[in-house]
């Protein structure tokens, strides 16, 4: 299969197979084409290249309904629940992709024989939206298995279960493969991979890197798979020195449903010191990175001596306001300045100078700073918001993934100037899913699995 | 853009004139009529002016909430207890010398409009109840109260018709025309719309909440308190609605009673939208339509279609205003 999205080529030549009576599990990291696999299974995305055959029969899906129709089901990474209905409304809900009859009656039926084979108990009366989030996966995995399908795909399907209910997944998917279908399992956890599959395929950018048995591969092995060959300066965690800026001791941060999203993490951070945060994308980075910042709530303790600047991952959402102008985008860091405004009103020719100030000082190019941010181009827009975070010569300096999206030019242009800063005097806490760019820049690297903090990317991930 | 701008009052014509077809009534005729009554004498000027006024304030809170992305529906419920609030102030204080009454009035009403609309600001922000949903439902809750206030707790002594105690001539703004009835309560729109304007477009405040309007996420980022900013604006907005209810107060009604408002809080959301949320703009927009109510009065010769010309002609222009301006994003976005 070869898929590409504009310049970007999604997948790239990727051979999987799937058997009956096989848990396979696909790992990769984020933007590796996980997701990408999973919408051409579904039946959602046309791959540009490359066929699905089962035995010599080419499949051809031109929708969703195709693929349940040929027996592939998939359990959604996120719930496709109606909250409001019940159990057995959302079961004949679902049965209805495959006819255009409601038969309530008869999906119920076919719903409590696939529970009670599973050795669940699901009463199929209860309202969705009161049900535990491990109750509602049952539900979706019943939905799934609804249609006798014979590949079952499951997508993450351990984001937000507790330990109890991941064993008893993984109970369940076992039993689904003595059944003789064929099991995939799509995850980044390195850990369930092993503890359940019997196959494992590692994607890396598109491309499979390896599809080997499960048995005998080590968790250290498989890491190396999913983030590539370690680049050779990276630094191993070593004492800081100098004064102290970011003491942060038994951080934890909590999710929506109150699972622990960042775990009781310590570290320290001095000036004139970057330290890189690495690892798998989507173990806790972003809510540390917003909790060290300042805007997310958080239990433990966190002092910072001095100012804190944040540069957000995401720009578009996080950074900026694409319908305002250059100006006003600049004043979002900017209207703390006190010298820009008096008693509250602002001062328009100082906000003026201060803003073509910036513009010229870091190279934003545009023609005039009344223009709305949208018309810049990505680069322009990164220099735009590290160059209003940076003017403030800030002490602690929260950067996400700062160079995601640019090209070589302006991600040299961006690490430039975090090492100014850290020759100022900053203390910068650098959250990167790109190795080489931890290895450019930090001091020294800590690695996150699960929300905890590990020093060793290869040897302590389990 | 600027070209787009220009096209609106010949748009906002040209909806009048089909209008007016639309509804069989004779077009020659009937906008010299209008023009008669909204602009031609001294007497339809000032006609205008009065009309204007609520509506330009109630414009000046929906441009506030709206900025801050708080779609507040609830201007003639935030009226109307404004001047509840403010009539039980009357009554309260009916002892206390004028000059003290006048601005102890006024300013009760705009407090009571924040505060009511600060009832659907704390449901937002402790119980993430939409916005749009509670402000409707309190404009009922209002309306009623007033109801009951003037047939209880306010009525006027031994008058068996539902109204509260008219306030004192000399408590009432000062009459600028005694041939009109045009008060000094005019005089406060100029002042409210340059103040809003210099608010939203030139201090730290106005920054913010423009932001929490255009990015609620970056103002997150920014380590705003973007809830608190969200209720403010709402607020604020009440204050401007609950200050049209009072000027009406101490201005053309001196008296409060069932239909003290027409509906001032709902016409006067789309004056604001073709003002394009802008402070300034909805000085014209309210002026254009205060003009149309001002000459509607004219046409009520030609039956109840008459007066129903002026609220069918603002839904279609609001309707027409809406999709042309998303049609002028749009392209704009498409040469981007």
């Amino acid at each position: 299969m070869t898929k590409r999205f504009s310049a970007t080529t999604a997948l790239d030549c990727v051979d999987i197979s799937f058997y009956p009576g096989e848990i396979h599990a696909i790992l990769g990291e984020n933007g590796a084409g996980k997701s990408t696999l999973v919408g051409i299974l579904s039946g959602n995305i046309a791959p540009d290249e490359g066929t699905l055959t089962e035995g010599d029969r080419v499949l051809e899906f031109r929708d969703p309904r195709d693929a349940r129709r040929h027996g592939i089901d998939i359990v959604q990474q996120h719930f496709m629940l109606v909250p409001a209905f019940t159990v057995a409304d959302n079961l004949a809900l679902a049965s209805l992709k495959t006819t255009p009859f409601l038969n309530a009656k008869a999906s119920a039926q076919e719903a409590r024989v696939i529970a009670e084979s599973l050795g669940w108990q699901v009463n199929l009366d209860s309202v969705t939206a009161d049900l535990s989030v491990g109750t509602m996966q049952r539900v979706e995995i019943i939905k799934a298995l609804a249609g006798g399908g014979r590949v079952v795909l499951f997508d993450e399907p351990t984001a937000t279960l507790s330990p109890d209910e991941v064993e008893d997944l993984f109970r369940v998917m076992r039993k689904l493969r003595e059944e003789g279908r064929a099991i995939a399992l799509i995850t980044h956890k390195l850990d369930e991979a092993l503890a359940v599959a019997d196959r494992v395929t590692v994607l890396r950018k598109g491309k499979v890197v390896v599809t080997a048995p499960a048995q005998g591969i080590s968790p250290s092995q498989l890491a190396q798979w999913m983030v590539g060959e370690l680049p050779s300066d990276l630094k191993k965690t070593a004492v800081p020195k100098g004064n102290k800026v970011a003491t942060i001791s038994g951080l934890t941060v909590f999710g929506d449903r109150g699972e622990k999203l960042v775990d009781d993490v310590a570290f320290e951070i001095s000036e004139g010191e970057i330290v890189g945060f690495g690892g798998v994308a989507g173990n806790g980075q972003v809510p540390l990175a917003e909790a060290l910042a300042g805007f997310r709530d958080y239990a433990g303790q966190r002092e910072i001596i001095g100012n804190v600047a944040y540069i957000p991952e995401d720009r578009q959402r996080d950074g900026l306001a694409l319908s305002m102008s250059i100006s006003d985008n600049l004043l979002i860091e900017g209207h703390r300045k006190r010298s820009l405004s008096f008693f509250g009103l602002f001062i328009p020719q100082r906000v003026r100078a201060w803003c073509e100030a910036i513009v010229a000082k870091y190279a934003v190019q545009t023609t005039s700073i009344d223009a709305p941010a949208s018309s810049l181009s990505g680069g322009n827009q990164q220099k735009l918001v590290v160059g209003r975070t940076l003017d403030g010569d800030p002490k602690f300096i929260v950067a996400v993934n700062p160079t995601r999206g640019l090209d070589v030019r302006a991600e040299n242009y961006v690490h430039k100037q975090l090492l100014d800063a850290k020759a100022k005097g900053a203390a910068i806490a650098l959250f990167s899913t790109d190795l080489d760019e931890l290895a450019a820049l930090a001091d020294r690297v800590f690695y996150m699995n699960s929300g905890k903090l590990t020093s060793d990317l290869l040897g302590e991930i389990r | 853009m600027k070209a787009f701008w220009l096209l609106v009052p010949v748009g906002l014509i040209l909806i009048l004139a089909i209008t007016i077809v639309a509804f069989g009534m004779p077009f020659g005729e009937s906008m010299q009529l209008l023009f008669e009554g909204s602009l031609a004498d001294k007497f339809g000027m000032h006609r205008t002016l009065l009309k204007a006024t609520p509506l330009i304030m109630v414009a000046l809170g929906t441009i506030v909430a709206w900025r801050a992305g708080m779609f507040n529906i609830g201007g003639e419920g935030q009226l109307i207890f404004g001047v509840c609030c403010g009539g039980a102030a009357a009554a309260l204080g009916a002892s206390l010398p004028a000059v003290v009454q006048t601005p102890t009035i006024l300013i009760v009403c705009a407090v009571g409009g924040a505060a009511y609309a600060g009832i659907a600001g704390w449901l937002y922000a402790a119980r993430g109840v939409n916005v749009v949903i509670s402000t409707i439902l309190l404009n009922f809750v209002a309306i009623h109260l007033l109801s009951y206030l003037v047939r209880g707790p306010l009525q006027a002594s031994g008058g068996a018709i539902p109204q509260s105690e008219p306030l004192e001539k000399s408590v009432r703004f000062a009459i600028l025309d005694g041939q009109t009835a045009l008060h000094a309560g005019i005089l406060i729109v100029p002042i409210a719309a340059t103040a809003v304007w210099l608010w939203l477009s030139m201090t730290r405040s106005g920054f913010k909440l423009r932001l929490v309007g255009k990015n609620p996420f970056a103002a997150r980022a920014a380590r705003l308190p973007v809830a608190k900013i969200q209720v403010v604006s709402l607020m604020v907005s009440g204050a401007l609605c609950g200050l049209a209810g009072g000027i009406e107060y101490l201005g053309s009604n001196g008296i409060l009673f069932d239909d003290f408002s027409p509906g001032w809080g709902f016409l006067g959301i789309p004056v604001a939208l073709l003002a394009g949320l802008s402070p300034l703009g909805a000085i014209a927009s309210g002026l254009f339509f205060g003009a149309l109510f001002a000459g509607s009065k004219n046409l009520e010769a030609f039956g109840d279609a008459g007066s129903a010309l002026v609220f069918a002609m603002q839904g279609a222009a609001v309707l027409a205003f809406v999709a042309l301006s998303r049609l002028a994003v749009s392209q704009k976005e498409a040469e981007a």
